[in-house]
C-alpha cells in the first residue's frame, strides 16, 4: 500500500526530478571509481574509462532502477504501443498487407461465428429455455408426429414430469370484410403457450379457461405487427370482430412487441381448445404439436417414459387402431438446430478457420522478414543495453497492435459480410436474420484478433531472443544475417499453406460438384412456362365438396380462356412444394405386412389435366380422366418409386388395390389405375418418394394449386390470374402465385448458399496461398542471390539454378500435397452428409484439388524461380 | 561484466538477499552505493559481485518502503555522493530479516553438510 502510495505521489510530482537525480546519482558513483583509479596511478582518461567498464551498462541499471517507481507494466505497454505505431507508419506498405490480410480473414469468421452463434449456440429466447421441449406422438416408423387432442389432454392432466404444457396449431385462415381477401398466418393455441414464452397483452387481454372450451364465444389476440399492418395500430381496437375463414372473432387483446413466437412469427392467435370435438377418437390426427416446460431437474427421456406409460395405460382403458402409439419428447433447443444445417454451419466454420490459419500463416512469414531485416536494430539496441525479455515484450506489442487494428477492420468487414449473408441467406435457417455483432461475437473477434497476432507474431519473437550480437553487427552488408535463420520456419508455412489449400479446394469442389449435379436432377417434369396459384378455400365458405368442385372447374375454365394460357391443371402439392402429407398404404393383392413394417408414401391430389400440364411421362396405364366422377370406382395413380416397391414391374400394379391407411387403420382402398414417373416432391437433392395421387374429381380438396402453361413467361400472366381469381369469387386469396421453378429453386437455397461460401473461401485460401508462397519463395532466392551469382560466375549452367530452385519448391509443394490429401480424407467424412450425387471419398475430386494446388504453387514459384535463373552474376558481384 | 577472465564465477543473489545485505552495510554508518557495493564484495570476501543494475533497483524499493532515506553529501574526498542511511523502521526491518536468515543459513547448512 505503502509502494502504492508513494510510487503515484512520485508519478504526480517528482518524476522528472527522479531521473535527474538517478543521473546525478550514477555520475557521481563514476567519479567516485574514476579518484580511486586516478589515485592508483592510472592517467585520467585511463581511469575514466576503467570505471564506465567497472560500473557495467549505465542505461540497464537506470532503466531497472526507473523501473521500480514506475507502473511498469501499463506504462511500457503504452512506450511499446507508441513505438508499434511509429512502426506502423514508418513502413505503410508492409502493415497495409498485414492489415488487410489479417483482417479479411478475421472479418469473415466474425461473419460466419455471428451467424452459427445466432442459429445453433444463442440460448433460447425464452425463460427457462434450457427446460423446453418438443412434444409429440411416435411409431415405430416416425417420431415427433402430431399429437390428437385427446392424447395431450390425458398427457397434460395425468404427467408428473411437466411444469407446464401447451398445445399449438397452425393454420391459414383467410380475412374478409377488411377490403380485398387477405391470408393470415393463425396459430391455435391452448392459453399455457402465453405463459410458456412469456407473452403479455400491451393491450386488452389473454385468454382464459372459460376461452378454451368447446362453445365458448371466438376471440382472438393479435401480434402488435398485424394490429400494426392490417388495422393500422387503432388503440380501440379491442371489442371491433376479425373475420377469419368466414367466423366472427372478437379482439380482446394485442401482444406485446418484441418476443417471437417459435421463431415464425404468427399474426393472430386463437383459442385451441374452442375448436376441438370433445368427442374425438384418440387417433384423430390434426397437426397439434406440444411445447413443455420440463420440472427442474427432470430429463427428456424422463419425461417421456412418464408419457409412455400414460399412452400404454389409454392403450388399455381407451383402445384404437394407434396403441403401438408412444410419445416423443425432444429439447427444442436441439430440435431447430440438428442435422444437415449444424454439418453445414460448422463446416464453413472450420473453412473459414482454414483461411483464417493461411493468412496468419502469410502474416508470419511477412513478419519473420521484417525481423530479419531488422537484425542490425534490434542488435544496436541489445547492444546499448535493452534486455532481451523486453525487446521480446516490446516486438509483441507491435504485433499486436497490428492485429488490433486488423480486427477493427475486420469488425467493419464483419457487419456489411453479415448484412449481405442474412439478405442472400435461405429464408428457412431459423434465427439467422437475428445474428447481429453482439457482445458474445465481439468477444470472440477480440480473442481470435490477440490469438492470431501472438499467433503470427510468434516467430519473429522467439528469433530476436537469438539475435547474434557480433555477427549481425561485423557484417556490414545490410542483408546481414539473412541467413538461413527462420528458413525452416518458412518452408513449414509453405507446406501448411498448400495443405490447407487443398483441403478448401477439395471441399469446395465437391459441394460445387454436389450443387451442379442437384440442379441438373430431371425434376420428373417440365418446369418450364408453368404458372402456379397457390389456394385455399374458407371451410366456412365452401362446405360441401360441390361447391369446392364447382369452385376449381370454374376458374380453371376461366383461365383457361385466357389468351396464351395452354391448359390448365390441379394439384395439391406441385413438385418443390416439400412434405404436404404422408400416410400408412398396404397393397390388398398382397400379403399383409406386419404392423410395424406398414410403409409411409406421401399422397397429393390432381385433377385429370396435371399429369398433362405438368408434362409427367405415363408409364403405365392412365392417368385420370373426366370419367373418375364422384360414385365411380375410386382410383388412385401411383408413382414409379412406390410401384416398384410394391411390385417386381410397373405394368403388374395396374388393377391392383392400394388400402390408405394400411391393414391396421381406416381408409379407402383405391384401384390403381396408372404409374406415372417421379416427381421431386421434397427437393432436387433429396430421394423421390413413393406417392399416390387421389382424383381431385373423386376427393375434392380445399386446399389446391392451380397449374396453367403458358406460351412464353410465366410473370406475363401473374395479373391475368389475379384478375380472373378475384373475378371467380373476391374472397379467396391468394397464397402465393409463382412460377414451377421457383418452387423447385428454393429448394436448393440451402445448398446454393453453402456452395457459395465455401467457393468463396476456397478462392481466397488460394489467392493468400499463391500470395504466401510467392512470398515465401522470392525471399529464398533473395537470401541466395549472392550464392547464385557465384555459382554463375564459376560457370554454372542457368539450368542447373532452375533445376536448384525448382527442386526446393517442388520438394515444399509435395509434401504440403501429401499432408493436404490426407486432410482432404478427413474432411471427406465429415462432408459426407453434405454432398450429393458425388462420392465424398472421390478419388477423381481429390486429384483435382491436388492438380489445381500444384498449378497454383508452379505458377505463383514460377516467377521467384525465373528471377534466380536470369540474376544477372556481373552486377550482383559488383554491387556486394 | 567483470573484466578479469579466470576469476572463480561470482555468487548471484538469491531473491531478497540483496536487500538484507544493503539495510546491514548501512548499520554502522550511512553510505553511497559505490560504497555500499565496495562494502559488500569486500565483506564477502569477494564472493560477491554487486552489479549496479540490481543494486540501484534495490535502493530504489528500500527508499520506497521507508527502510532507508538518502540525502547529498560531501565525501570525504570532496566529492558530492547520495548518502544512504537507515530509518527506525529499517532497523527494525535488519533485526527481522537477519534473525530469518541466519535460521535459514543453518536450516540450509543442517541439510547440506550434516555434522553428526
Amino acid at each position: 500500500m505503502r509502494e502504492w502510495w508513494s510510487k503515484i505521489s512520485r508519478a504526480l510530482h517528482f518524476r522528472r526530478g527522479l531521473d535527474d537525480d538517478l543521473s546525478d546519482e550514477m555520475h557521481a558513483h563514476l567519479e567516485l571509481i574514476t579518484d580511486e583509479n586516478i589515485a592508483r596511478g592510472m592517467t585520467p582518461d585511463d581511469a575514466r574509462a576503467a570505471a564506465r567498464r567497472h560500473f557495467g551498462n549505465l542505461t540497464h541499471a537506470r532503466e531497472n532502477a526507473r523501473e521500480a517507481w514506475q507502473f511498469p507494466r501499463f506504462e511500457t505497454i503504452l512506450r511499446d504501443i507508441r513505438y508499434g505505431l511509429r512502426g506502423i507508419r514508418k513502413s505503410t506498405g508492409f502493415s497495409l498487407v498485414v492489415i488487410l490480410t489479417l483482417g479479411l480473414g478475421i472479418g469473415a469468421n466474425t461473419a460466419i461465428f455471428s451467424v452459427v452463434y445466432s442459429v445453433l449456440l444463442r440460448p433460447l429466447p425464452y425463460p427457462h429455455g434450457e427446460r423446453l421441449v418438443r412434444l409429440g406422438e411416435s411409431t415405430a416408423q416416425a417420431s415427433g408426429i402430431a399429437v390428437t387432442w385427446i392424447n395431450f389432454q390425458h398427457w397434460r392432466a395425468d404427467n408428473t414430469a411437466f411444469e407446464d404444457m401447451a398445445a399449438i396449431m397452425g393454420a391459414d385462415l383467410s380475412l374478409t370484410g377488411r377490403g380485398d381477401a387477405v391470408v393470415v398466418d393463425a396459430r391455435l393455441v391452448t392459453n399455457s403457450a402465453f405463459r410458456l414464452t412469456r407473452m403479455t397483452p400491451m393491450l386488452g387481454r389473454l385468454f382464459t379457461d372459460a376461452d378454451d372450451k368447446p362453445g365458448a364465444a371466438p376471440v382472438a389476440i393479435l401480434t402488435p405487427e398485424f394490429w400494426q399492418r392490417r388495422l393500422g395500430g387503432d388503440p380501440s381496437v379491442i371489442g371491433q370482430s376479425l373475420e377469419l375463414d368466414g367466423t366472427s372473432y372478437e379482439i380482446i387483446g394485442v401482444l406485446n412487441p418484441g418476443r417471437k413466437f417459435l421463431w415464425r412469427s404468427a399474426e393472430v392467435y386463437l383459442p385451441l381448445g374452442r375448436a376441438q370435438n370433445p368427442a374425438q377418437k384418440r387417433s384423430e390426427h390434426g397437426s397439434i404439436r406440444g411445447l413443455g416446460l420440463l420440472k427442474p431437474g427432470k430429463t427428456a427421456t424422463e419425461a417421456k417414459a412418464n408419457l409412455d406409460a400414460i399412452m400404454q395405460r389409454l392403450a388399455l382403458s381407451d383402445a384404437g387402431p394407434e396403441d403401438d402409439h408412444r410419445s416423443y419428447v425432444g429439447y427444442l433447443a436441439e430440435d431447430v438446430t440438428g442435422g444437415e444445417l449444424r454439418t453445414t454451419l460448422l463446416t464453413l466454420m472450420g473453412a473459414v478457420g482454414l483461411v483464417l490459419l493461411i493468412a496468419c500463416a502469410n502474416v508470419a512469414s511477412l513478419l519473420l522478414v521484417r525481423s530479419t531485416a531488422r537484425t542490425r536494430e534490434i542488435a544496436v539496441r541489445v547492444a546499448i543495453g535493452a534486455a532481451r525479455p523486453r525487446l521480446a515484450r516490446q516486438l509483441l506489442t507491435e504485433n499486436l497492435v497490428l492485429a488490433a487494428i486488423a480486427g477493427a477492420l475486420g469488425l467493419l468487414l464483419a457487419a456489411w459480410c453479415l448484412r449481405t449473408l442474412i439478405l442472400i441467406g435461405p429464408h428457412n435457417i431459423p434465427r439467422l436474420t437475428d445474428a447481429t455483432l453482439d457482445l458474445p461475437v465481439l468477444l470472440f473477434a477480440t480473442a481470435i484478433s490477440i490469438l492470431v497476432g501472438l499467433l503470427a507474431g510468434l516467430a519473429p519473437v522467439l528469433n530476436a531472443g537469438k539475435v547474434d550480437l557480433i555477427t549481425a553487427l561485423k557484417e556490414g552488408s545490410p542483408t546481414a544475417g539473412t541467413g538461413k535463420r527462420g528458413q525452416g520456419f518458412r518452408n513449414v508455412l509453405v507446406i501448411a499453406e498448400v495443405a490447407i489449400t487443398l483441403v478448401l479446394a477439395f471441399a469446395s469442389g465437391l459441394l460445387t460438384r454436389s450443387l451442379i449435379t442437384a440442379e441438373n436432377v430431371n425434376p420428373g417434369f417440365d418446369p418450364h412456362y408453368l404458372l402456379t396459384i397457390e389456394l385455399q378455400l374458407p371451410g366456412s365458405r365452401y362446405k360441401s365438396d360441390d361447391s369446392v368442385r364447382h369452385y376449381y372447374g370454374q376458374l380453371s375454365q376461366s383461365l383457361r380462356s385466357e389468351p396464351g394460357v395452354q391448359d390448365v391443371g390441379l394439384v395439391t402439392a406441385p413438385p418443390g412444394a416439400g412434405d404436404r402429407g404422408d400416410y400408412w398404404y398396404s397393397i390388398l393383392e398382397k400379403p399383409t405386412p406386419l404392423r410395424d413394417d406398414v410403409p409411409l408414401a406421401l399422397f397429393n391430389f390432381a385433377d385429370a389435366n396435371y399429369f398433362r400440364v405438368a408434362r409427367i411421362r405415363v408409364i403405365a396405364g392412365r392417368v385420370f380422366t373426366e370419367g373418375d366422377r364422384a360414385g365411380t370406382t375410386p382410383v388412385t395413380v401411383i408413382n414409379e418409386n412406390l410401384a416398384r416397391r410394391a411390385f417386381a414391374e410397373p405394368q403388374l400394379a395396374l388393377g391392383k388395390h392400394l388400402k390408405v391407411g394400411g391393414p391396421y387403420v381406416d381408409g379407402p382402398a383405391l384401384e390403381i389405375v396408372g404409374v406415372v414417373a417421379n416427381t421431386s416432391q421434397e427437393s432436387l437433392d433429396a430421394e423421390k418418394a413413393p406417392m399416390f395421387y387421389y382424383a381431385f374429381w373423386q376427393n375434392p380438396h380445399r386446399f389446391m394449386v392451380v397449374m396453367a402453361r403458358t406460351q412464353g413467361d410465366p410473370a406475363q400472366w401473374m395479373n391475368a390470374a389475379r384478375r380472373r381469381v378475384s373475378e371467380v369469387d373476391r374472397n379467396i386469396p391468394i397464397l402465393s402465385l409463382q412460377t414451377a421453378e421457383d418452387w423447385l429453386g428454393v429448394t436448393l437455397d440451402g445448398r446454393r448458399f453453402a456452395t457459395l461460401l465455401l467457393g468463396l473461401f476456397g478462392g481466397l485460401a488460394i489467392v493468400l496461398a499463391s500470395v504466401g508462397i510467392y512470398g515465401v519463395l522470392n525471399y529464398w532466392v533473395s537470401a541466395r542471390q549472392r550464392e547464385i551469382a557465384i555459382r554463375l560466375a564459376i560457370g554454372a549452367p542457368r539450368s542447373s539454378i532452375l533445376r536448384w530452385a525448382g527442386l526446393h519448391a517442388a520438394r515444399l509443394a509435395a509434401l504440403g500435397v501429401v499432408l493436404g490429401l490426407i486432410g482432404a480424407r478427413i474432411a471427406a467424412r465429415w462432408l459426407q452428409s453434405l454432398v450429393f450425387g458425388v462420392n465424398a471419398h472421390s478419388l477423381v475430386m481429390m486429384l483435382i484439388a491436388g492438380a489445381a494446388v500444384i498449378a497454383i504453387a508452379a505458377i505463383a514459384a514460377s516467377l521467384p524461380v525465373w528471377r534466380a535463373m536470369h540474376t544477372d552474376p556481373v552486377r550482383n558481384l559488383h554491387e556486394a | 561484466m567483470s573484466t578479469v577472465d579466470n576469476q572463480p564465477e561470482a555468487l548471484e543473489f538469491l531473491q531478497g538477499t540483496l536487500e538484507v545485505l544493503i539495510l546491514r552495510s548501512l548499520q554502522a554508518a550511512s553510505n553511497h552505493a559505490y560504497g555500499i557495493s565496495q562494502f559488500l564484495e569486500h565483506q564477502s570476501r569477494y564472493e560477491f559481485a554487486v552489479d549496479n543494475g540490481s543494486l540501484y533497483p534495490a535502493l530504489q524499493r528500500l527508499l520506497q518502503r521507508r527502510w532507508i532515506a538518502a540525502h547529498w553529501k560531501k565525501t570525504p574526498n570532496g566529492r558530492r555522493a547520495k548518502y544512504y542511511r537507515l530509518t527506525p523502521l529499517g532497523r527494525r526491518q535488519l533485526l527481522a530479516e537477519k534473525s530469518k536468515w541466519m535460521r535459514f543459513v543453518e536450516a540450509m547448512s543442517r541439510v547440506l553438510a550434516p555434522q553428526r
